[in-house]
């Protein structure tokens, strides 16, 4: 076999190996509910539905990113509100995204009309995150949380902790934060605000 | 070129070819299914996907707060991938990186073709050119105009036509093309 010949193979073969590592980054979504089913569970109860679009100031911004840590960096947000006939409040939903290296993780949390957490499911997250969120959609992590308001204590608690192993509680943490970003704005934009009802 | 041709490779050249395009081609079917489940295959759902979000309640530009009464049917039913700015980000790079390198091995493969210099450039060109059209299309219907969801559907079918032109031709001077005199 000729010297170019041999050359060519050893670039193609260097070639199959970076697309290989390439093509290994990022696996593809697992989309486990669609927005109509997490908001009819979370709204359950409900017999009106309602969207409420928010947009933060810049001082709200301040603010939750004081209080958490966290910088909320979208346009507005979505609220989903479920009432009942006589259009008092029942619950509301929103869908909280955190993009991780492996992937985006979407979760729907939904929130008492006083803002404390009625309970929160994952919608979305990636082929190779599923194996570590798994334990924790098993074990009904959400329950854990239900009933805290925005400065309720959100870390996990002993019972996820032991649902697996280190990026199971890794993915339990960011699952965590997403509930708690949620209430908190629900807090900030909702029940903070002289129009909220 | 360089006086070599497909139909001269050695047994263990025509093997190599051979098995890599059917596994890219494999690769192309699985990656087709997963387009068709996760995100779809028309312009409207590609832009479902990677527009950005618009209110529902038409909140405008200075507006703190908006409400609406919706019904439960106007929210989606079908499970709906959201790529935003960080996937999207995320996905052009190992898109990038994987599919030119997918279209250079191709390419390779393809420049060993008896066709003449003419075509053999312009088919050649169909994977590159897919690639850059279809995540390019991706950010444009993000940041530019929603409709160009288009290009990236364009830009898939250029790839796979690529695919298949160079893949047809290439297994018919593989095995089936008489020798050529160099």
């Amino acid at each position: 076999m000729s010297r170019f010949m041999l050359r060519l193979i050893g670039g193609v073969g260097l070639m199959a190996v970076a697309a290989g590592i390439a093509a290994a980054h990022v696996t593809p979504p697992v989309v486990l509910a669609s927005d109509r089913e997490a908001v009819a569970g979370l709204l359950s109860g409900s017999r009106r539905y309602f969207v409420r679009e928010v947009r933060l100031s810049p001082a709200e911004r301040a603010a939750i990113q004081k209080q958490s840590g966290w910088t909320p960096n979208e346009d507005f947000y979505r609220f989903y509100l479920g009432r009942d006939d006589q259009g008092a409040l029942v619950a509301s939903t929103i869908f909280m995204t955190e993009y991780t290296i492996h992937g985006p993780v979407r979760v729907a949390v939904g929130l008492n009309p006083d803002g404390k957490v009625k309970g929160a499911q994952v919608v979305e997250i990636t082929e190779e995150t599923y194996p570590w969120v798994k334990p924790l959609i098993d074990q009904d992590f959400a329950r854990d949380y239900v009933g805290q308001g925005s400065t309720g204590r959100y870390t996990l608690t002993d019972r996820v902790r032991a649902a697996g192993d280190s990026m199971t509680q890794f993915y339990g943490q960011v699952i965590v934060s997403l509930i708690q970003r949620a209430a908190i704005l629900y807090d900030t934009t909702v029940l903070k605000r002289p129009t909220s009802g | 070129m360089n006086g070599i041709f497909l139909n001269r490779l050695p047994l263990s050249g025509k093997v190599f070819c051979t098995l890599y395009l059917v596994g890219i081609g494999c690769g192309a079917l699985a990656a087709f299914a997963q387009a068709a489940t996760a995100v779809g295959l028309s312009p409207g759902e590609v832009r479902a996907s990677l527009a950005p979000d618009m209110p529902m309640t038409h909140m405008g530009h200075g507006q703190m707060s908006r409400e609406k009464e919706i019904d439960l049917g106007q929210i989606s039913t079908s499970a709906k991938v959201w790529i935003r700015t960080p996937l999207l980000i995320q996905t052009s790079h190992t898109h990038l990186f994987g599919m030119t390198l997918i279209a250079g091995l191709l390419g390779a493969i393809f420049l060993f073709s008896s066709l003449g210099e003419g075509k053999k450039t312009l088919i050649l060109s169909l994977p590159f050119l897919g690639t850059i059209l279809d995540i390019g299309g991706m950010w444009l219907t993000r940041f530019l105009w929603p409709p160009l969801s288009a290009l990236v559907i364009a830009g898939g079918s250029l790839f796979a036509l690529g695919y298949v032109l160079i893949t047809v031709r290439s297994v018919y001077e593989i095995w089936l093309q008489k020798e050529l005199s160099a």
